[in-house]
């Protein structure tokens, strides 16, 4: 397969992402509610690709996902911020593959992006008491599925980058 | 027999060899005096595995439901033709059955996704239903999907009346699986139990649709009192809708 073909394939595995949050696994749910599939994507690619891949990512990703979901708010400013914050830090200084590191930065992720849906919808008027429980469970369930979800991704896209050099 | 013959009483002995009689006719006096509580509990033990079954429960019940049903379909189809002849509304609904294909009851946003679409005639704002009452209405369609705002979404408002008390009211999702209704006056009148329909009043939906059961009520509530209310149709195990679609009339 050509180094092209290849990078096509795991552009295309973004794809998951909006298939994921549709499926919307009954396991991987905590109280009803499941992790942020973007951010368990989009940490890894921004890691690995830089902050302006990045971002175009998390701009794409949010363009889909926002299309699927209902009313005005919207996950562009989040994940645009997230994209290239991530990317920043996976040129700078040693590369993240801890565990640990990617649990926190995917929490930092979840956070944010609960945050700034939050933050919208109180604008729109439609904020709830309950949204701080949704807020919370989603932001600890991407943080505990993240050193499994990321690490594998972040292995695979390093491999093919490494790969792709030589 | 001689007047004037002396009572006598019976001798000692045969008082003492009585007892047991005795005993007896004290014991059916409190049978008596109980109204044969002994008797019957004792015949209710033995009999028990004689009893009606289960089964006769089941045939009675059956046909209540069937005469139900019945009663049901009678009185939907007087109200249709009424509300025909005073042209209430210009239209009538035609269902159809559609799988759900993606559900999202938790999170941010409370919406369902079903595999029938444009192409099909869905169109926004087609109200959804699910075994027990309505779930929500039709936001957005695809050329085969559509996607269904719940009632327990925040961006949902829907006019609804508590039919006991002919109290209107407006049914605000708050993102948990149970919305608010908040009353139009001070005092509603309703109490916990109270089952909410769909209002005749309300242009969006069919009047009259069950929603769901009062479960609290707040009467302090600024500036009307608000009530927490239990949907009856359950949208996270729901695998197909029924959607009800306008058709125009001849």
């Amino acid at each position: 397969m050509s180094a092209a073909a290849q990078r096509l394939g795991w552009v295309a595995s973004g794809a998951l992402v909006p298939a994921l949050t549709l499926a919307s696994p009954g396991l991987l749910q905590l109280g009803g509610v499941g992790p942020a599939w973007s951010v368990l994507w989009l940490l890894p690619w921004a890691l690995v690709e830089g902050p302006g891949s990045g971002a175009l990512a998390g701009l794409a990703l949010a363009l889909v996902l926002d299309g699927l979901h209902l009313g005005p708010v919207s996950e562009i400013p989040a994940l645009v911020v997230l994209g290239w914050w991530w990317g920043r830090l996976g040129r700078k200084g040693l590369p993240i593959e801890r565990s640990f590191s990617l649990g926190l930065l995917a929490l930092l992720g979840a956070a944010l992006l609960g945050l700034s849906v939050i933050l919208q919808a109180a604008w729109l008027g439609q904020l709830t008491a309950p949204v701080l429980y949704t807020w919370l469970a989603q932001t600890l369930l991407t943080a505990l599925l993240a050193p499994m979800v990321c690490s594998l991704l972040l292995l695979a896209w390093r491999q093919r980058r490494a790969g792709a050099r030589s | 027999m001689q007047a004037g013959r002396r009572l006598r009483l019976p001798p000692l002995r045969l008082v003492l060899q009585a007892w047991p009689w005795a005993l007896l006719l004290l014991a059916l006096l409190a049978v008596r005096l109980s109204k044969g509580a002994g008797f019957a509990d004792a015949y209710a033990f033995l009999s028990r595995p004689f009893w009606p079954g289960t089964a006769q429960g089941d045939w009675v019940r059956q046909a209540q439901r069937l005469e139900d049903q019945t009663r049901l379909r009678q009185l939907s189809a007087d109200n249709a033709r009424l509300r025909e002849l005073l042209q209430l509304r210009g239209q009538s609904q035609a269902e159809r059955q559609a799988p759900v294909i993606a559900r999202e009851a938790g999170g941010w946003w409370h919406q369902l996704v079903i595999g029938q679409g444009a192409m099909q005639g869905v169109a926004p704002g087609d109200p959804v239903l699910a075994p027990g009452g309505l779930i929500g209405r039709v936001a957005s369609v695809t050329p085969t999907t559509a996607t269904v705002a719940l009632l327990t979404d925040r961006s949902s408002h829907l006019g609804v009346w508590v039919a006991r008390t002919q109290q209107h009211g407006l049914l605000t999702g708050l993102g948990t699986s149970r919305p608010v209704l908040r009353f139009l006056e001070k005092d509603p009148g309703v109490r916990p139990g109270d089952v909410v329909l769909t209002s005749p009043a309300s242009t969006l939906v069919p009047a009259n649709i069950p929603v769901g059961v009062i479960q609290s009520l707040n009467p302090f509530a600024s500036p009307a009192p608000e009530a927490v209310v239990q949907l009856i149709a359950r949208a996270d195990a729901v695998d197909w809708v029924t959607l009800l679609h306008p058709v125009a009339r001849p």
